[in-house]
């Protein structure tokens, strides 16, 4: 259906070829997988197949792409409408109407059909995705994953044989990407449609592909079965990184799989797990909560009350002073009562991760706690800032002083709502849910001063900051230009350049590949061991087993679950990661975790 | 925004899919009206209003006006903006009676209050400041503004009832990638709003409390970044939608010669209509023909992109009335202006009271007919539809 | 939108209707019907909003760049957000911003478009739709055309300078052309500052003068120096956004994608 033939694309200004040397044919009615680290060509190779490369993009095509016959070098995109639906990351950005129906109805308008078959295809459509309640509905009221179906509902009503998919659920809470991954399988199961997907979260999609192209990221690419090409990919879901640990073949891609494999996994892990002396994070001081291990348990034995667990998270500092304390925290936004009553205190060194639905009021609380969101009742306080840090502020505070802008801090508590913006972001810092939303400035060179300056730290402060979280990030790169895990570390560091001792993150994982989220994780640990408190809430429950010392859920503004993250994640069927799915009851969360089980199995035989 | 109506099913002897298929989905309540109706209404309204200085036939032409918008707008923003144009309105006489005391050329008639006259210096002369005010005058400051105003609030009328995103649906084939760009702009203003809000919020984290320069810049550049980048993802998104599939590319000589030759004859009939000494059929006549041709030359770019529209706005019965009201009360206060202009044009010297002549009355009747002419689906009435 | 030959005369000739009907007032002869009553603005509005019309079909026919026409409509939307703060904020006519330096990066052709998008979105959202808005968006056009056709070789401080100049200038004539094809309208015919149909041009502009002393020209004028500060302010980071923006909208020409034999393909 899809024939790459000796495919290369390179694009003006760049040194080397964006791809090369792609052979692949995908087969009618297959769901096709395009995976790799961000940068290799994901989205390049799905724009070639829809000829939005080169004639949209520009940019030079060697080689040969067919689709349903047609050589893209011929055919425009909008010469394609008729066999190539294209949807891509954000649904919003690619609407041109107000309503749903009129989208559904936009692509074939633009084709010239008649409106008689133009009523019967919409109708069609909605009855196949389920779109019956939208459809009058104007597109910005509807929630992500609603957007996203009448996206694919718009591209289906052109009945196209081929789907392009350019990571359709990156920007949606697991209950939507079901949502709209249910609709895919639906149209690759009962229509026969040729599926061309990428995406980063490969848990929620390997286990439906029929084929997977993986890109090695140096443009070439090899293809085939997902169990073969997932054994040597870059980038892997946990599962089969877990595989991959246990030497299993085939690998396992869904959590059935794996699960009917991992009994001797389990009954191995089981004895080892209790050799391991390792603490159990909590609120209390650690020495109370270090309990010995009584005795080995043996083999058989799977009893859920192991002691101690190996997957304890990288946040390994002592846990201080309480950083922010809530009482009956309320927040409304019109009729909608957001925030119902929250109690929380989080301590200096904790990150804490909050969890929930879209809507449960997870960002209403972050930015109430960051003190710029509405409040309607009750308390926040944080505590005066750290020893370390007040040293630091009090350092330049001769310059401040002399500027007078109010940079001296109140002492003792402090309620962030009552501080200015510029007084507030040394006590709290939050990073929302879009970041790029403060950057603003043409360099990356130029954000970096402006965060000196603002955040009232000296000179190349965010620099330093910024090159320990991202690495080498180009100076006189535009922000923009940037990928989404070097923007977010660039933002990080803008916030973090105040040395304020409470981070808040809203959804930092949106768009971040598994490097980029294992970087995140370790830079977010380095901060709590630094003594900062870290609040987050995402989705991303294999990224909060591997990052969170506690998880708080929260449901319609309530906190319905406040616990270690073990204790909460092992025991929900949803919030479950794919690593505790697999080996339950073990209370291991994460392949580092059982990477790190197996190790002391081993020191310990060896030992033995 | 109603979901299908349940009616439409359940419903003995429903009309065939296929006629019933291309309508807007009957909401088994008031369907609203096209907007082109209301336009053809208000710019009827307008011209009838412009035809006659008497301020108790504009009067009553403004109250049917006002009473056909409160009985038939809905609450949205356009709709709302109504008061603003009765506010304008106002506004305009005021100024009006405003500039005819501060400078006004005072003729005779009754002096109402008597106030100094001050003579301008060289660079002015000719004008003086103040001086009597005479009734005259001012009534006729009062009556001039008062056309003005009703001519305003019939367009604020018509920008009340007319849905604009509907109006924007029934432009023309021809204008229809400048009419996309206008659709796409409707669309994510208020996206874009929403995006300022969030960006301002954002910008305040960074301790962006300085309300200067700064943060104007802090808050414009991400929002215009966003729409570029934003412009990208929908263009790539309207190509492999098939937007605009079918265009070559090229022009066409015949519709450049049509649309070259309605210019010049725009630019001549325009000419013709000011200019005095020019011959008859340099005015109006050329600007139709112009006209004419610049139809033909669109009609031809027209057929050249290939497009249908899903569900057009039906226009019905209830459609042609509203629009023959506009038309019949233009036509009634024009033809009655030729016939006996006293009526029309009170007398202010001699003063007398402007009187309502009998054409007048029947006028109003037909501006205010649109608040009752409501127009229902005919299968909701069929059905014993909700109203 | 490239400005080719027939696109030029098509302007030509639009703009010749376009002045002809904004200084009506100064032209007319007071034996023509329009000089009477208030009809002439609304028949020159009829005319104007035909010759426009006839522009954008002549400027669309043969079809329009797709990602142009999405570039038209984000910053149409752009201006028709800002349009409204305008009101607010001392006069500063910000929409003005954003129609001088999007005409300035993108062309002549697409100013003028951008000029008359703009302002017609701004109308059909806030309920503005009138006899006036032809008049507006015309000279909103121009203002959009004339900023494309400022020399290109300009970059830096010298840009900015010149696009504020000309801001200032633009912004001043556009108040005051409006000013004139409305003044008869606005003031009736019985004051010493009214139109005289008829009068010689110097006597009616004399009277004009004072007229927009009276009323307008003070804001006018700081609403020209307004925009040209703005200019000054934002035209160095909005350029730059503005033209990454356009250098990531068009790509690779032909000659660049000669080199290689394999019969590549670049977008048109």
């Amino acid at each position: 259906m899809i024939a790459f033939e000796q495919v290369g694309v390179t694009y003006p200004g760049q040194s080397g070829p964006a791809l090369r040397d792609i052979d692949v044919r995908v087969e009618e009615g297959e769901l096709c997988l395009v995976i790799g680290p961000t940068g290799a060509g994901k989205s390049t190779l799905l724009q070639a197949a829809c000829a939005l490369v080169p004639h949209f993009t520009g940019g030079l095509l060697s080689g040969r792409v067919l689709v349903a016959g047609r050589d893209t070098r011929d055919h425009r995109p909008r010469d394609l409408a008729d066999v190539v639906g294209v949807v891509g990351q954000d649904p919003l950005a690619g609407f041109v109407t107000d309503s749903a129906e009129e989208e559904l109805a936009y692509g074939m308008e633009q084709l010239g059909l008649s409106p008689g078959v133009m009523r019967k295809r919409v109708e069609e459509v909605v009855d196949l995705l389920g779109l019956g309640d939208l459809r009058g509905r104007p597109l910005a009221d509807l929630s992500g994953g609603e957007q996203q179906r009448v996206a694919l509902g718009a591209v289906m009503t052109s009945q196209p044989r081929v789907l392009v998919l350019d990571e359709p659920t990156s920007a949606l809470d697991p209950a939507a990407a079901d949502e709209v991954l249910a609709a895919i399988t639906r149209l690759v199961h009962d229509l026969g449609v040729t599926v061309l997907l990428a995406e980063h979260r490969l848990e929620r999609v390997v286990q439906y592909a029929d084929r997977v192209i993986s890109l090695r990221g140096d443009g070439t690419a090899f293809d085939g079965p997902p169990a073969e090409v997932l054994a040597s990919s870059l980038v892997v879901p946990p599962i089969v990184e877990l595989g991959r640990l246990a030497g299993w073949d085939p690998l396992p891609l869904s959590v059935r799989d794996a699960r009917r494999r991992a009994a001797p996994l389990r009954a191995r892990l089981a004895g080892s797990i209790a050799l391991v002396p390792t603490a159990k994070p909590g609120t209390g001081p650690r020495s109370a909560e270090r309990a010995p291990v009584s005795a080995p348990v043996g083999p058989a034995s799977s009893s859920p009350a192991v002691g101690a667990t190996a997957s304890e998270p990288p946040a390994t500092a002592p846990l201080g002073a309480p950083a922010l304390t809530v009482r009956g925290l309320h927040v409304r936004h019109g009729r909608v009562h957001a925030v119902r009553g929250v109690d929380l205190d989080v301590r200096a060194g904790e990150i804490v991760a909050v969890m929930g639905r879209n809507g449960a009021g997870k960002s209403s609380l972050l930015w109430a706690l960051q003190g710029s969101g509405p409040r309607s009742g009750g308390s926040v306080r944080l505590a005066a800032r750290g020893d370390g840090v007040r040293l630091a502020a009090r350092g330049d505070g001769v310059r401040l002083a002399a500027r007078g802008d109010g940079a001296h801090l109140p002492a003792g508590d402090v309620d962030p709502a009552t501080l200015r913006p510029s007084q507030a972001r040394r006590c709290v810092a939050l990073v929302p849910q879009t970041p790029s939303d403060l950057l603003y400035l043409d360099s990356v060179h130029a954000e970096c001063e402006a965060g000196d300056a603002q955040g009232q730290a000296t000179t190349g402060a965010t620099r330093s900051l910024l090159a320990r979280i991202a690495g080498a990030v180009p100076a006189g790169a535009h922000p923009r230009d940037l990928s989404e895990g070097q923007r977010l570390a660039l933002v990080l560091a803008v916030q973090l350049a105040a040395g304020p001792p409470v981070l808040l993150l809203d959804e930092p994982t949106r768009g971040l590949d598994y490097a980029a989220k294992r970087r995140l994780t370790q830079v977010l640990a380095e901060r709590a061991a630094a003594g900062v408190a870290v609040v987050l809430s995402s989705h991303d429950v294999e990224f909060v087993a591997g990052c969170a010392s506690r998880v708080i859920v929260l449901a319609d503004g309530d906190v319905v679950a406040d616990g270690s993250t073990r204790d909460v994640l092992v025991a929900s069927p949803v919030f479950a990661p794919q690593v505790a799915k697999v080996l339950h009851p073990l209370e291991l969360l994460t392949v580092d975790a059982v990477r790190a089980a197996l190790a002391g199995d081993a020191m310990a035989a060896a030992t033995r | 925004m109603v979901a299908v109506a349940p009616a439409v099913g359940s419903r003995s002897g429903e009309p065939t899919p296929g006629r019933d298929s291309t309508r807007r989905r009957p909401t088994g309540r008031d369907r609203s009206v096209h907007p082109l109706a209301w336009w053809a209404w208000a710019l009827g309204l307008a011209v009838a209003v412009t035809r006659t200085t008497n301020p108790l036939v504009i009067g009553m032409l403004l109250a049917a006006t006002v009473l056909v918008v409160v009985v038939r707008r809905d609450d949205s923003p356009w709709a709302r903006a109504f008061g603003a144009y009765l506010v304008l309105g106002v506004a305009i006489i005021a100024v009006r009676v405003a500039f005819y005391i501060l400078v006004g050329i005072k003729a005779g008639g009754p002096v109402l209050l008597d106030l100094p006259s001050i003579a301008m210096p060289g660079w002015a002369t000719g004008v003086e400041l103040l001086g009597p005010v005479h009734l005259t005058g001012l009534l006729a400051a009062v009556y001039g503004g008062l056309r003005l105003a009703a001519l305003i609030v019939c367009f604020g009328a018509a920008n009340a009832l007319a849905n604009p995103k509907r109006a924007l649906r029934c432009l023309p084939a021809s204008l229809h990638h400048i009419g996309t760009a206008i659709v796409i702009a409707v669309t994510v203003t208020p996206q874009l709003v929403s995006s300022v809000v969030r960006v301002r919020r954002a910008q305040r984290l960074r301790g962006q409390d300085d309300r200067g320069l700064r943060s104007v810049l802090a808050c414009a550049l991400p929002v215009l970044a966003d729409a570029l980048d934003r412009s990208l993802a929908l263009a790539a998104s309207m190509d492999s939608r098939g937007y605009a599939r079918s265009q070559s590319g090229r022009s066409d000589a015949r519709i450049t010669a049509a649309l070259l030759v309605s210019l010049v004859a725009a630019a001549l009939g325009t000419y013709g209509l000011l200019d005095g000494t020019s011959p008859d059929w340099l005015g109006l006549p050329l600007l139709a023909a112009g006209a004419v041709i610049a139809v033909g030359g669109s009609v031809l770019a027209g057929r050249r992109v290939r497009r249908t529209r899903y569900r057009p706005d039906p226009w019905g019965l209830p459609e042609s009335l509203i629009a023959a009201c506009g038309l019949a009360v233009a036509l009634l206060l024009a033809g009655a202006l030729g016939m006996s202009p006293d009526g029309l044009d009170p007398s202010l010297s001699p003063l007398t009271w402007p009187s309502v002549p009998p054409v007048a009355l029947v006028a109003t009747l037909l501006a205010a007919a649109p608040a009752v002419l409501r127009a229902t689906d005919p299968g909701a009435v069929r059905s014993g539809g909700s109203r | 939108m490239p400005v080719t030959l027939r696109t030029a005369l098509v302007l030509a000739l639009a703009s010749a209707v376009g002045v002809l009907a904004f200084c009506w007032p100064l032209l007319i002869d007071p034996n023509q019907a329009l000089a009477q009553g208030t009809d002439a603005p609304l028949v020159l509005a009829v005319v104007l909003l035909s010759v426009l019309s006839v522009v954008f079909v002549a400027l669309s026919d043969g079809g329009i760049d797709v990602k142009a026409i999405a570039m038209l409509g984000l910053l149409s939307a752009v201006g028709a957000v800002l349009r409204p703060l305008s009101a607010g904020t001392a006069g500063v006519e910000t929409v003005f911003l954003v129609i001088v330096l999007g005409g300035r990066v993108f062309g002549p052709g697409f100013g003028f478009a951008l000029g008359s998008t703009t302002l017609f979105a701004s109308a059909l959202l806030t309920g503005g739709v009138g006899p006036w808005l032809p008049f507006q968006m015309l000279g909103a056009s121009w203002v959009g055309l004339g900023a494309g056709l400022l020399p290109g070789r300009l970059r830096g401080r010298g840009e900015v300078a010149a696009l504020a100049g000309y801001a200032a200038v633009a912004g001043l004539a556009y108040g005051v052309a409006l000013n004139m094809s409305w003044w008869p309208f606005q003031l009736g015919g019985d004051t010493a500052l009214s139109f005289v149909a008829g009068d010689p041009p110097v006597e009616n502009l004399r009277r004009f003068w004072l007229f927009s002393i009276a009323t307008s020209l003070g804001w006018d004028v700081g609403r020209a120096i307004t925009t040209a500060l703005g200019v000054v302010v934002v035209g160095r980071p909005v350029l730059a956004i503005l033209r990454r923006g356009a250098t990531r909208a068009v790509f690779m020409t032909a000659a660049a994608a000669a080199d290689t034999g394999k019969r590549p393909r670049t977008g048109s």
